[in-house]
């Protein structure tokens, strides 16, 4: 298949982005990794206008800690996540979700900004930001701003990115010595998306109890979601089995999974609190120094 | 595919009816609307333009309300097709009163073929509630204020 015929830009700052953004609203896509865009180019299913690169913008491509967070710059290949030193010794929730999604191939040239951007339910990273409590960054023409990752989320490929905005890093709260997370997938075959996914954060205070619980559901609802209520249930309680089991039959509660083809929503539902209370297993046993 | 919901409206339900029945009123609400034709008693050609994030489609098609019993039950057919697929969709809309507001129960059930059923299946039912969701806010900003 054959795209149909668009006319390319590639600036070379993120403020030039923005010019040709507002120029060409509507019918102007940015191109990031390209692993979900082109596709749907390919197909016709897309047929934007105009194109606009961003490979070409140094500087937004990078992970490191300063001023008590996390910076991801938005052009982050999947891959250069999954292989940096510092995530994997510091943040085993963002090296879990890395190492999952898709297939090597598209890690290699799919960004984490353009996968938030894309705000496909069954993105892996959309649930990972949720349960590390993210903020995007966005730059328009007035200027920047930050967004925080619970509003961001608005519909089935729908944002809070404003038309004429370019999304240009991801923040997270630096991690602390008693942090842990986890993400675990369970897909049909490697390489698919989720028939679900769920990413936890957490932190265990000095007397051992749950703080600063994020859970995050991937595909069983029209846009990532957070379990919002299962991370109550958790909060402020030490992690025995029975709490954690509890916290995992709230996440099957709340998320919203369809019929489709990776099967009826009854057992997706069910498949959201197992992996929930193995999650939550795994993010605990990390939090207190364990692998 | 199956798609239900409910939505609420503020208003009492021989006005919701009067409003899910006025063809200008649909064609101001539903979501994506170029041009909604009479051709008929409850019969209407449609032009819908509709962008699912990067995925924008024209569709031509028909709805028809095939069933009515004031001011509690519709029911509907739309069909339609364009560059991305075909839809053959009916629906039914039930208004329940309750304490001078109005419970809209909707559910449907569709039948999607094309690239976009290939393609986008995983995602038809949640962007299906997202514009049913829409076309009900729109509906309730006709209510006079």
């Amino acid at each position: 298949m054959i795209p149909a015929s668009f006319e390319y830009f590639s600036p070379r700052t993120v403020p030039e982005a923005v010019h040709l953004l507002a120029r060409y609203g509507p019918e102007a896509k940015l191109l990031a990794g390209g692993h979900s865009l082109v596709p749907l180019m390919k197909l016709r299913l897309a047929a934007p206008r105009y194109i606009i690169d961003l490979n070409r913008i140094d500087g937004l491509s990078y992970i490191r800690e300063e001023d008590g967070v996390l910076r991801l710059g938005a052009l982050t290949r999947h891959a250069e996540i999954e292989h940096s030193e510092l995530i994997r010794a510091r943040y085993p929730l963002l090296a879990d979700a890395a190492r999952v999604i898709s297939d090597p191939l598209v890690r290699n040239m799919g960004t984490i900004g353009g996968s938030l951007a894309h705000a496909d339910p069954a993105g892996d990273w959309g649930a990972a930001m949720l349960a590390a409590g993210a903020e995007v960054v966005a730059v328009g023409p007035g200027g920047t701003r930050t967004i925080p990752i619970d509003g961001f989320f608005e519909g089935t490929f729908v944002t809070a990115l404003r038309p004429d905005e370019v999304l240009t890093e991801i923040r997270l709260p630096r991690a602390a010595k008693d942090a842990g997370g986890a993400y675990l997938k369970l897909e049909r075959k490697v390489g698919d998306f989720a028939i679900a996914a769920v990413g936890v954060g957490l932190l265990l205070d000095g007397g051992g109890t749950c703080q600063q619980v994020g859970i995050g559901l991937c595909n069983v609802g029209p846009i990532s979601l957070r379990a919002a209520q299962a991370s109550r249930l958790l909060s402020g309680r030490k992690p025995e089995e029975s709490v954690l089991a509890r916290a995992a039959e709230a996440a099957a509660a709340e998320c919203d999974p369809a019929d489709d083809l990776r099967g009826p929503a009854d057992y997706k539902r069910d498949m959201v609190r197992v992996l929930t209370l193995r999650a939550l297993r795994l993010a605990v046993q990390r939090a207190r120094g364990g692998a | 595919m199956k798609v239900e919901g409910t939505y609420t409206f503020p208003a009492p339900r021989e006005r919701i009816w009067a409003l899910l029945n006025d063809p200008a009123v649909l064609a101001r609400a539903t979501p994506g609307v170029k041009t909604l034709t009479p051709q008929g008693p409850d019969h209407y050609a449609a032009r819908i333009e509709l962008a699912v994030g990067p995925v924008r489609g024209v569709y031509d098609g028909t709805v028809s309300i095939t069933e009515k019993a004031p001011p509690e039950r519709m029911t509907l057919r739309v069909e339609g097709g364009g560059r991305p697929g075909t839809i053959r969709a009916t629906g039914e809309l039930r208004l329940v009163e309750q304490d001078g507001r109005t419970v809209v129960h909707y559910t449907g059930e569709a039948q999607i073929t094309g690239l976009i059923a290939s393609v986008g299946h995983r995602l038809i039912g949640g962007v299906a509630r997202q514009i049913a969701g829409e076309f009900f806010k729109a509906v309730e900003r006709e209510l006079p204020r």
